[in-house]
């Protein structure tokens, strides 16, 4: 038999559709990208290595990676409390509330950030309240971290939802009927089956706060090796005309956000073949 | 153990899902709850279960008030129509689950645990599928290990909730004679809920039928078959036709043929059905008395063991239909559109009843 790449369809135009998606691809995705390799290139492993093991980019790194993987956390469980409520309950407002969640996502980050910075400033409406406790949200990693869980919370309750929604109450049920307590039923049957999509959900949260520009250079000060983020250290040194050294940076990040992709497709493989 | 349910009412809204249930499931019996959908049987199981809470009335296991125990204390089995089987355990798990979560003082130790899962998995026939998903299974698999998961815990009752009704026909009819045989062996007090009468008058030891949150009879297969108490329930059991007609003289008048020897009191020319199944609904080339009704043959179904005719009474158009042996049928070698005479070998008289 003929192996051939083409499917029999009703429906024709193989040959176009996947040209054009190629193409499309290319120029939106992978050329721009190919050229911070290519232009980290032009750095020799020694340039490459001081750049991104300078003490200023490494206390960036430190604070991206940290302040991205709490608010992750943060989020994973909150936005399991926040997607729990949403499906099991009825409440006035349930609508309003759901569409609430979408709303880091649809708003620019930057008014995001100028909001948060507002009301977390030793003068503002949260902020005061928290420095008479002694605690400084803003300009501090405590202001990233709030900002990162901010930006980061749809993703982990739009993709726990879906999966919460179609959790079959039977299975609690029987779990009861057998003998579980309330919180056997959750530890043993209700999250093993939301592990996949709270993991998924953690790594997509984790990956955009790593890259999160806008929101958070309002509320953390930009202070060196404080409260200077990963993207704005790209920016520092691209007002440098430190080109290649902005392309190093940028690389690592690249590499580190490959590393995620692999790792949700994992998950996602990992969790199909369970149930499949 | 047995059964009480006294009394029980439940109310969605406006609409009364159990309407003071009175019932005695005594132990070892496996009992059937019949009806339509929306009968109430499936909710009458869940609260026996633990998984309802009733507005009124009480449930009794073995003389003692369970009412108000969560589903937890009362050591019950449940089998789910759609099996429930956790996803992400393999069957062994699925079935060592019930024991797993015990508190630790009463928690078997490992060895024994995993000795009492391959028994079940050799008690319900799935030996060597301990390592498989329940995704890996097919239907009638899958309940054999939610029906293993439930007996893993010993319990002193076993319900299940139209246990049958998401596989297909021929899994469904082995299953339900193995259940049977399966429950002669443990002895066990068990509750299914089924709207498949065949079922019910096949595996169980008494069939409660229920309609519109009541019940309507309670009895052995052969006595709710043979001794409908309803116009319901003689309609709900098989095949039955209904003939309408007329007190006449203090004699009952179906389509002008007289019924002698039946009188319904005096109230004359008051409207009556009679029901007669269609097994009891004898054919003939010529009348044979005076309940005789002449019809006209419409469509023969010869496949199976017995031949079913469809006919038209001629005096009121009222469709028939009657039930004859192969052998009969070759006797009469009827042809379609001949005129025959229907005479019913025993017929049953409710007032005017409305379906």
């Amino acid at each position: 038999m003929k192996w051939s790449f083409k499917q029999h369809s009703v429906i024709p135009g193989f040959s176009l559709a996947l040209g054009f998606t190629v193409l499309y691809l290319s120029l939106v995705v992978l050329i721009p990208l190919s050229t911070i390799f290519i232009k980290t290139a032009g750095l020799s492993w020694v340039q490459f290595w001081e750049t991104i093991s300078s003490p200023r980019v490494l206390a960036s790194f430190r604070l991206s990676f940290g302040a991205s993987f709490i608010a992750a956390l943060v989020n994973t469980l909150f936005g399991l409390l926040v997607a729990w409520v949403l499906v099991r309950y009825r409440f006035p407002g349930k609508g309003l509330v759901d569409a609430l969640v979408d709303l880091p996502f649809a708003l620019p980050t930057a008014v995001g950030g100028i909001a948060l910075t507002t009301i977390y400033a030793e003068n503002g409406l949260l902020g005061s309240l928290l420095a008479r406790v002694g605690i400084k949200a803003a300009f501090t990693p405590l202001g990233i971290v709030i900002a990162l869980t901010f930006i980061g919370l749809p993703f982990v309750v739009r993709t726990v939802q879906p999966v919460l929604q179609e959790l079959d109450a039977e299975m609690e049920e029987a779990s009861a009927c057998l003998g579980a307590t309330r919180l056997q039923t959750f530890c043993r049957v209700i999250l093993p089956t939301l592990l996949p999509a709270l993991l998924t959900g953690f790594a997509l949260a984790f990956a955009r706060a790593l890259g999160e520009y806008g929101s958070v250079v309002f509320i953390s000060g930009n202070m060196p090796m404080k409260t200077e983020i990963l993207p704005l250290m790209i920016m520092t040194k691209l007002e440098q005309f430190d080109f290649a050294g902005a392309t190093a940076i940028a690389v690592v990040m690249l590499v580190a956000s490959f590393v995620f992709l692999l790792l949700i497709n994992l998950l996602q493989w990992w969790s199909a073949r369970r149930e499949a | 153990m047995s059964i009480q349910v006294q009394h029980i009412t439940k109310q969605f809204g406006d609409f009364a899902a159990l309407d003071g249930i009175n019932l005695e499931i005594p132990t070892g019996e496996l009992v059937a709850l019949l009806g339509p959908s929306g009968s109430g049987k499936t909710t009458l199981l869940r609260i026996i279960a633990g998984l309802e809470t009733a507005d009124g009335g009480n449930i009794l296991f073995h003389g003692s008030d369970a009412t108000t125990q969560s589903v937890r204390e009362r050591n019950i089995g449940f089998v789910f129509q759609h099996y429930a089987l956790f996803r992400h355990m393999t069957v062994f798990e699925n079935i060592a689950f019930g024991l797993r979560v015990r508190p630790r003082k009463l928690r078997p130790p490992k060895q024994e645990i995993a000795d009492r899962v391959h028994e079940l998995l050799r008690l319900v026939q799935l030996e060597g599928l301990a390592k498989r998903y329940p995704a890996q299974l097919s239907g009638g698999q899958r309940q054999r290990v939610a029906l293993a998961r439930a007996l893993a815990v010993e319990p002193t009752v076993l319900l299940l909730d139209e246990p049958f009704g998401a596989l297909d026909a021929q899994v469904r009819v082995e299953l339900r004679r193995w259940l049977r045989r399966l429950h002669d062996e443990l002895k066990i007090t068990g509750v299914f809920v089924t709207h498949d009468q065949e079922e019910a008058l096949e595996v169980a030891d008494r069939v409660v039928v229920m309609n519109r949150g009541r019940i309507e009879q309670v009895g052995t297969p052969t006595e709710v078959y043979d001794q409908p108490a309803s116009p319901f329930v003689y309609n709900f059991l098989g095949n039955v036709n209904l003939f309408h007609g007329r007190v006449h003289d203090g004699k009952i008048e179906i389509d002008s043929a007289a019924h002698a020897g039946v009188t319904v009191g005096d109230r004359d020319t008051a409207a009556t059905v009679g029901y007669v199944r269609a097994h009891d609904l004898d054919v003939d080339r010529v009348a044979k008395d005076v309940s005789s009704m002449a019809a006209v043959v419409r469509h023969i179904h010869a496949v199976g063991s017995s031949v079913r005719i469809d006919l038209t009474l001629q005096v009121s158009n009222e469709p028939a239909e009657a039930q004859i042996s192969r052998e009969r049928h070759e006797e009469l070698s009827l042809s379609v559109g001949e005129q025959v005479f229907v005479t019913p070998r025993r017929v049953k008289f409710f007032g005017d009843y409305q379906i």
